[in-house]
């Protein structure tokens, strides 16, 4: 009931009653079920669960990168079951920022170029605002100076800035990660976990799967996958729901 | 931009890729480039030996003849039809503005005897005897004795190897009648009767020797002084042009040089030239086969020498070779024996001494030859004609092809032909009862000429050919019908009588164009291409309806016109298996390649790049590598071509003298060589980044998600 303000904002991923099953030949398996979720602008959500629980996959979903069997999957607005896939990938382009387990950079690109990739697909700036805005988003994810450099001869840590900084660079909605800690030692996860925070209080909204109970701990809302289903929501105590 | 930077930046890092597909499409383009070069600069430079020395831009025929025109084919194709209103089409076409000239023309190849040494020393001794010089004839006689005594010794080993049974009765005959002319007594009762031992001479023995000088050439019967103007690459070498109007021939000096040339002499001038392009002796199989020749060949050195002059000839060679060696074989055999060092030295003594003593050339300019052809209704037909000179095709002087052309007058290429239309036949039966000439056949005529072997007679008897040739000129000589021709080789003392008639005649134009000729060559103005002309020139024919069919150059030069098509088809199939080579490669190793970068291209689909954004991401990387490395490719031919383009490239032989127009070939590239090459390139990459980009566009999002094992 003290949530009563949040339905004034219009949530940015809305998920109904959401089945996905996956044929093996005669097998189907079914990875989601009746799945309903709702993710509101400036949420840090993680999704946690074992391994096979179906993160990924209710991942893949929101991502719009892959489609429900059954149920509704609305992202920023629009009902992703109805889209074409051009317009799928339109709205991924617009909408949503992807952060990867393995970084997943261009490999011929340096740093700055794999940042400005989304912006020329998007065409949407000319040069000059592209240089600003790419600048302005490696500075913040501290790697400016490595702007020149190509993946090959970053770090993991600092890799995963750069493909931070790609997530954010088309200003998303919502951006999703699924497992961005996952190939980083303890130390850098977690200073990568404490710059989604940073951009997260000013502003980002981030969903993201784990099943590091580390870093589940840092979360501002858990939704937890067990076979495919949402167990109980734990109690609102994240420190968002204070402010 | 970025789509570049990726192509590019792809090349440098997929190493292996880049290698195979670089290697291949460099190659390709460089292939295209090399190739193209090549061939048009053969097609260009053999279009111009073939144009500009026999078959100008275009030929005409006879529509519907049976055989197509070969100026360079298969010899014996025959069936090329005849052209009877040459007058009205030249006035026709060359009213055209298109054309600059047209010429008659037929080409035909025949047997000439170059008179043998034998035949020109019984006429020596004819003329000695007629004028009572008692010591030169008796010179020429020990000469001819000894001649006789070596033509009886060779036909004697020559029996020995053929089988008796299967000689026919003339060759049993013959062989008897060089026996006995091979006889002391024959020799001694000379005086008593010089006229008689003379015919028999002439007429048994000397055609035993004949063989040797036999030279089959191969002429353009045609308006000489026409032709002249309108081939520019004729020229005159020795001699002079046959005078405007006039009967004559002019040998090619490659044909001359080869044929008719004493072959001794002949090899020495080869081994002189394989000498100076740098060849040894002791290396070249050829001038070792020469020399060999030179050495086991002494007799056409020695047959030829009289006493006077063997001794003199003898005197140098001992000189030479330091030996008191007094037999000419062993002499001559050692002085031919020539070696790196002393072979300038021999050669010169030979030009010195030697030659002079010899017959250079067993026919020479001024000359009176004699062509036996064959008429069209299968008759021997024999002309006499007049050598003039030699001339040569300009930079085709080596060539066999150009060089084996060599020129003859119209009319008597008509003599020579035979050829009679039915009025024709008519009008000169009627010509023969009036004139009281019956047909001769040869026997008779041999007895009637020169029955009593008086000189008198012979001119009565002769007297009434040019009568009778002239009568028939203005259009188609007679030719079968002349006592001269029928009699076959008959001695030179009376055909050469008929041929001094005909010799100073000078024909009118209208009677050059008025007879028949095979076919006719039309020059264009400069400006004009064959392609037009032969549009324009197929035009007025249908027009005027003209009985003609007209061919390019290249149809009309036979086999060697195809020349050109051949190798295009070479090429164009190594260039068609190289690239589908180069298709099925390049495509493995890019799909090997796009199969590498699932991971990144799914990426890209998931971070908002639509499928089309991947196809123009792979089509920027087909262009990018086929300039890339249809550029360097372009560049290593150009660089190639460029090369031999300065420096020409030494045609090696005959034929590739004759397809370069000369004895270097300058290959260049033509202007759209370049952009075909490109093309090409660029094509054979984008089909092959075909499949490899629909893959590309298959690959999902999903893709990126998958974690990397
Ligand atoms: N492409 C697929 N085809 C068939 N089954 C699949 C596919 N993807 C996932 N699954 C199945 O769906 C279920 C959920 O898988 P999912 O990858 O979403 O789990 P996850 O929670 O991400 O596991 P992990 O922690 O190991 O990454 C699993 O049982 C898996 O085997
Ligand atoms: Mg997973």
């Amino acid at each position: 009931m003290h949530m009563a303000t949040t339905p004034a904002i219009e949530p940015i991923v809305h998920l109904s009653n959401v089945d996905k099953d996956y044929k093996l030949g005669a097998v189907t398996v079914s990875a989601l079920k009746q799945v309903s979720l709702e993710i509101a602008p400036g949420e840090f959500t993680v999704i946690a669960g074992p391994s096979g629980s179906g993160k990924t996959t209710l991942l893949n979903l929101i991502g719009c990168v892959d489609v429900a069997t059954r149920g509704e999957v609305i992202v920023a607005g629009q009902d992703t079951g109805k889209l074409s896939e051009g317009d799928l990938t339109r709205l991924r382009l617009n909408a949503l920022g992807f952060i990867f387990q393995s970084f997943n950079l261009v490999g011929v690109l340096d740093a700055f170029q794999n940042v400005e990739f989304p912006l020329l697909l998007q065409k949407k700036m000319n040069a000059a605002q592209r240089k600003e805005r790419v600048m302005d988003l490696l500075n913040r994810v501290g790697i400016a100076e490595y702007a020149h450099h190509r993946p090959g001869e970053l770090s993991g840590g600092q890799r995963q800035r750069v493909a931070i900084a790609r997530a954010l660079v088309t200003f998303p909605r919502i951006v999703l990660a699924d497992e961005p800690t996952a190939n980083l030692d303890s130390v850098t996860g977690n200073q990568i976990l404490d710059l989604m925070q940073e951009l997260n209080r000013e502003g980002t909204t981030f969903l993201f799967s784990t099943h590091d109970p580390h870093v589940v701990s840092r979360a501002g809302r858990v939704v937890r996958l067990v076979d495919g289903r949402i167990v109980t929501e734990p109690e609102q105590q994240s420190p968002m729901s204070h402010t | 931009m970025i789509l570049i930077q990726i192509a590019l930046r792809n090349l440098l890092t997929h190493k292996i890729k880049s290698a195979i597909v670089g290697g291949l499409l460099i190659f390709a383009a460089f292939l295209i480039i090399a190739g193209l070069s090549l061939i048009s600069s053969i097609d260009k430079s053999m279009s111009k030996s073939i144009v500009n020395s026999v078959a100008g831009h275009i030929q005409l025929q006879e529509k519907g003849a049976k055989d197509e025109l070969s100026i360079f084919g298969q010899m014996g194709s025959n069936e090329i039809g005849y052209i009877h209103n040459f007058a009205e089409i030249r006035k026709a076409i060359e009213a055209m503005p298109e054309v600059a000239a047209v010429v008659p023309m037929g080409i035909d190849s025949s047997i000439v005897f170059g008179g043998n040494v034998l035949d020109v020393k019984l006429e020596a001794l004819r003329n000695a005897v007629k004028a009572g010089d008692q010591k030169q004839s008796a010179v020429i006689r020990r000469h001819v004795r000894r001649m006789v005594a070596l033509l009886d010794d060779e036909l004697k080993n020559l029996k020995g190897f053929s089988d008796q049974e299967k000689m026919s009765d003339d060759m049993k005959q013959g062989l008897l009648d060089v026996a006995e002319a091979n006889q002391p007594k024959f020799w001694d009762s000379f005086d008593a009767d010089p006229y008689a031992h003379l015919e028999f001479l002439e007429n048994k023995i000397a055609k035993m020797a004949i063989g040797e000088d036999m030279l089959m050439l191969r002429y353009v019967g045609t308006d000489t002084e026409r032709f002249r103007k309108v081939f520019d690459r004729f020229e005159m070498v020795d001699g002079q042009m046959i005078p405007p109007g006039q009967r004559g021939f002019l040998f090619n000096k490659f044909t001359y040089e080869e044929q008719v040339k004493h072959k001794t002499a002949r090899r020495l001038d080869k081994i002189k030239d394989r000498l100076a392009e740098g060849a040894k002796v002791a290396t070249d199989d050829e001038i070792k086969q020469w020399i060999k020749l030179n050495r086991t060949q002494y007799k056409e050195i020695t047959f030829q020498l009289d006493d006077v002059a063997t001794d003199e000839v003898k005197a140098a060679l001992q000189a030479e070779l330091q030996s008191k060696e007094s037999d000419m074989a062993k002499l001559v055999d050692a002085f031919m024996d020539v070696s790196d060092a002393n072979f300038q030295k021999r050669y010169d003594l030979f030009y010195k001494v030697i030659a002079p003593r010899i017959r250079l050339y067993s026919i020479r300019m001024g000359d009176t030859m004699t062509i036996n052809g064959f008429s069209q209704s299968g008759y021997a037909t024999t002309v006499n004609v007049k050598v003039y000179g030699t001339f040569r095709f300009h930079g085709l002087d080596r060539s066999t092809m150009a060089g084996a052309f060599n020129i003859l007058d119209l009319m008597t290429y008509r003599d020579l032909l035979g050829y009679m239309t039915a009025d024709k036949k008519a009008e000169i039966a009627k010509l023969q009862a009036q004139s009281g000439v019956k047909e001769l056949k040869r026997d008779t005529a041999e007895a009637e000429l020169f029955g009593e072997g008086g000189g008198e007679q012979v001119e009565d008897t002769t007297n009434a050919t040019p009568t009778q040739a002239a009568a028939a000129t203005p259009t188609d000589a007679p030719a079968e019908a002349t006592p001269a021709a029928i009699a076959g080789n008959a001695p030179l003392s009376g055909a050469k009588l008929m041929a001094k008639e005909l010799e100073g005649h000078v024909y009118s134009q209208e009677e050059i164009d008025g007879g028949v000729i095979r076919s006719a060559a039309i020059m264009l103005k400069p400006d004009f291409d064959v392609k037009t002309g032969m549009e324009k020139v197929s035009a007025l024919i249908a027009a005027k309806k003209f009985a003609l069919k007209p061919l390019d150059w290249r149809a009309a030069s036979g086999l060697v016109g195809n020349f050109v098509g051949v190798i295009y088809a070479v090429l164009a199939f190594s260039i068609f298996i190289i690239f589908l080579v180069s298709l099925v490669i390049i495509n493995n190793s890019l799909v090997m390649s796009t199969l590498e970068r699932t991971r990144e291209i799914g990426t890209m689909r998931a971070i908002g790049a639509q499928r089309s954004e991947i196809l123009q991401m792979f089509m920027v990387e087909a262009v990018v590598m086929a300039g890339v490395f249809g550029a360097i490719g372009c560049t290593f031919g150009y660089a190639l071509v460029a090369y031999f383009g300065h420096f020409g490239l030494l045609a090696s032989n005959d034929f590739m003298i004759f397809l370069s127009g000369g004895p270097r070939f300058y290959p260049a590239l033509p202007p759209w060589g370049l952009p075909v090459a490109m093309l090409a390139v660029l094509i054979v990459t984008l089909i092959s980044t075909l499949y490899p980009a629909w893959l590309a566009m298959r690959i999902t999002p999903l893709a990126a998600m998958q974690d990397s094992e």
